[in-house]
């Protein structure tokens, strides 16, 4: 950061000075060294990014390193070191629901479970993101490939397609509530009498993780179909003429040309999505609830308002969101380091 | 532009199905092991079929088939047909799925209040009134009004810092250059939880400077709270962009623009914004769709009421009432909330994703 503000002052020299008759300000940019130009064009992102992200994200972090103290008016108490981490990490959290909460025990399975799996909310947080990003892969790749071909009114097919991606969060959250809302919806019907869902499934922890992946694959496909698709159209049509003529079948073009080429986009459009499934909240918050279906966020958010004043939990399980989303970032770029392309 | 771009393609999908054509009358010249293989490799779907149609065809090609068989012995002499027909179930398949949620919200908007039960194709009676019932019961155009004005604020925001970051990233070479830009996107890691209590303190603190503006001096319940920390978090995916496209800009047309006498400013502003049009114009429209769309500072960052810049998400909510739940009026707003982005969906597509594959996605 220190650069930004004293990068101005080191430059000066390289330019040939121009006798230009403007004023003093583009007088000083234009003699500015090409390394001083980039800095003070880049402060004001910094400074925006310093004050609402670097800033907050330093004092949370402090935060988190401190003692919850749930009377008096200071809420927060002393340095206790990475006791919150601790506590959210062995299930001991004053948290509603639990951060995890698995202990060993001396008889198999060797593990046990304080609470159901669903009711933790790291395993809730990562079942959702990588069942939804595998079915929304699968399903946005379909759909790109659909939106790739030629033919009549693609125009409004490929609107049709991606429209779900477009759509806020609240009013999915809403589409898929009242779809489930007995009182109105015939989802919850239509579920129950194939037996797999209970009366009130959006109550239900498990039945409402369901409807929560449908929600977000029904919303997030068509945004993985959009970078697929980018993907795709950069692929060059005179392949696959070779390819033809060469004998190969659909299927062979796919695994061979489409696959291959396509893969650095597939993998930023999975990278993107796993980011943002490991922090859903607003899709839960406006359907089944953050009780139901507890993600990390919901966890920290309710940590934060639930009127506990437990803030210092609050920042700890915040922070331990972003080390695993950071962890799996790091697995993406260790398994795909080889894919032709790259990452970035 | 873009539909130049269109029928040049379309074109390409005709010779491609003459190819196609012409593919069929050569494979009878070609060996009939490799007639084999390719039959052999096709059959991803249709296999069974396939197979048991070869021997219908081998063994009793002289008799009457009927519809089906036919069609069999069709797909067999020409595969590109069964991928076809794949092709049309998949793609009503994805209509009716992505399609059928807007369908059924709209059908119970029009169900009239009380009647919601069992929905699932036509509504229960017929109340178009509800989309007027929703400007009644809450100020919703006022929610509306206050999404837009945060969402272009935000745009407008991102797209001038943003570009002058992207334009030092793209084309300017300095010290640092990577770690910084690391550092931009590192943000995307945190939930936005993870900023949100230094924020709600400082924006809850009382500024001096800000006191003739805010009335006590505080940001919160006033769009600056939600224009700032959305621009900062939507802002790496605009300048991550805009830095692919600013890098592709020939030097020499810089260079000429400098020659002629323009400022460093005035060449980004008057040739390097205007060339990298398709990119600025991508990165706008995913940062307005998703400012107007983001949940989580929305929800928590004004006290809710329309006076106080709440966006369209607490008018949304607000028909949960605390006595009654207006169902009719959650869905018919859903739709109008759903409009904007729509049209810009209809309008943008094509650039986003002739954007998307020109810049962003290629590095």
């Amino acid at each position: 950061m220190a650069t930004d503000t004293d990068g101005p002052i080191g430059g000066g020299e390289t330019e040939t000075e121009r006798d230009r008759s403007g004023n003093a300000v583009v007088n000083w940019m234009e003699n500015l060294s090409e390394a001083a130009y980039a800095y003070l064009l880049l402060l004001p992102a910094f400074a925006l990014l310093t004050l609402i992200a670097f800033y907050p994200l330093i004092m949370t972090f402090i935060m988190s390193l401190r003692e919850d103290r749930t009377r008096g008016a200071e809420p927060l108490g002393g340095f206790v070191g990475i006791d919150n981490y601790v506590d959210i990490l062995t299930g001991n959290a004053r948290v509603a629901r639990q951060f995890m909460d698995i202990s060993v025990s001396a008889s198999f399975p060797f593990l046990e479970l304080g609470v159901p799996l669903l009711q933790q909310a790291l395993f809730v947080t990562l079942g959702f993101a990588v069942i939804s990003v595998f079915f929304e892969t699968v399903i946005g790749f379909g759909q790109a490939y659909v939106l790739d071909q030629d033919f009549r009114g693609r125009r409004w097919v490929r609107v049709a397609i991606i429209l779900p991606w477009a759509v806020p969060i609240v009013i999915q959250g809403m589409i898929f509530f009242l779809l489930f809302q007995p009182e109105v919806g015939f989802g919850s019907d239509l579920m129950q009498w194939l037996g797999i869902f209970g009366p009130n499934p959006l109550a239900d922890s498990q039945d409402a993780f369901i409807i929560i992946l449908v929600a977000d694959i029904w919303k997030s496909a068509a945004f993985m179909a959009l970078l697929i698709l980018a993907g795709l159209q950069s692929v060059d049509r005179s392949l696959y003429d070779v390819a033809r003529v060469a004998g190969a079948s659909p299927w062979q073009r796919f695994k061979m040309i489409t696959l291959p080429l396509v893969m650095p986009a597939l993998l930023v459009a999975m990278l993107f999505r796993t980011m943002d499934a490991m922090r859903v909240y607003g899709l839960i918050e406006s359907t089944a609830g953050c009780t139901t279906v507890p993600s990390l966020t919901c966890l920290v958010v309710e940590a934060m308002f639930g009127g506990t004043r437990i803030f210092a939990t609050a920042a700890a399980v915040a922070f331990a969101t972003a080390l695993v989303i950071g962890l799996i970032i790091s697995v993406y770029v260790f398994f795909f380091r080889d894919t032709e392309g790259g990452l970035y | 532009m873009f539909d130049d771009n269109d029928s040049a393609r379309e074109d390409d999908g005709v010779r491609g199905t003459d190819g196609d054509g012409d593919d069929n009358g050569d494979s009878d010249g070609v060996p009939e092991h490799w007639k084999r293989t390719r039959e052999m490799t096709d059959g991803g779907q249709p296999a069974d079929e396939s197979r048991s149609g070869i021997l219908t065809e081998d063994t009793e090609a002289e008799l009457d088939r009927g519809p089906f068989q036919q069609w069999v012995a069709d797909s067999i002499s020409n595969p590109e047909r069964v991928y076809r027909s794949m092709f049309y179930t998949a793609t009503i398949f994805f209509l009716f799925t992505t399609l059928f949620p807007f369908y059924w919200l709209l059908m119970v908007a029009l169900t009239p209040e009380g009647q919601q039960q069992d929905i699932i194709l036509t509504p229960n009676g017929f109340n178009p009134g509800a989309f007027i019932e929703v400007f009644q019961v809450l100020p919703f155009h006022w929610y509306m009004f206050n999404s837009f004005v945060i969402a272009t604020a935000s745009t407008i925001l991102v797209l001038v810092i943003g570009s002058l970051a992207g334009y030092a990233f793209g084309r300017l070479e300095f010290p640092g250059k990577t770690p910084l830009m690391l550092l931009v996107l590192i943000i995307s890691f945190f939930p936005p939880a993870a900023f949100f209590i230094p924020l709600n303190d400082l924006f809850n603190t009382s500024f001096f400077l800000l006191e003739p503006i805010t009335g006590d001096g505080t940001l919160y319940n006033t769009p600056g709270a939600m224009v700032l920390p959305l621009s900062a978090i939507f802002m790496p995916l605009a300048i991550f962009i805009l830095t692919t496209f600013y890098a592709q800009i020939p030097d020499g047309l810089e260079d000429a623009a400098r020659v002629e006498g323009t400022t460093r400013l005035g060449a980004l502003f008057r040739v390097i914004i205007p060339l990298s049009a398709p990119g600025v114009a991508t990165a706008g429209v995913l940062t307005f769709i998703a400012v107007y769309n983001e949940f989580f500072f929305s929800f928590l960052m004004t006290d809710g009421q329309p006076e106080n810049w709440a966006p369209i998400l607490e008018g949304i909510l607000g028909y949960q009432g605390q006595y009654e739940v207006m169902y009719h009026l959650m869905a018919a707003s859903s739709i109008i909330g759903v409009i904007p982005v729509a049209i810009l969906v209809i309008v943008a597509q094509e650039k986003i994703v002739s954007g998307l594959t020109a810049g962003a996605l290629k590095e």
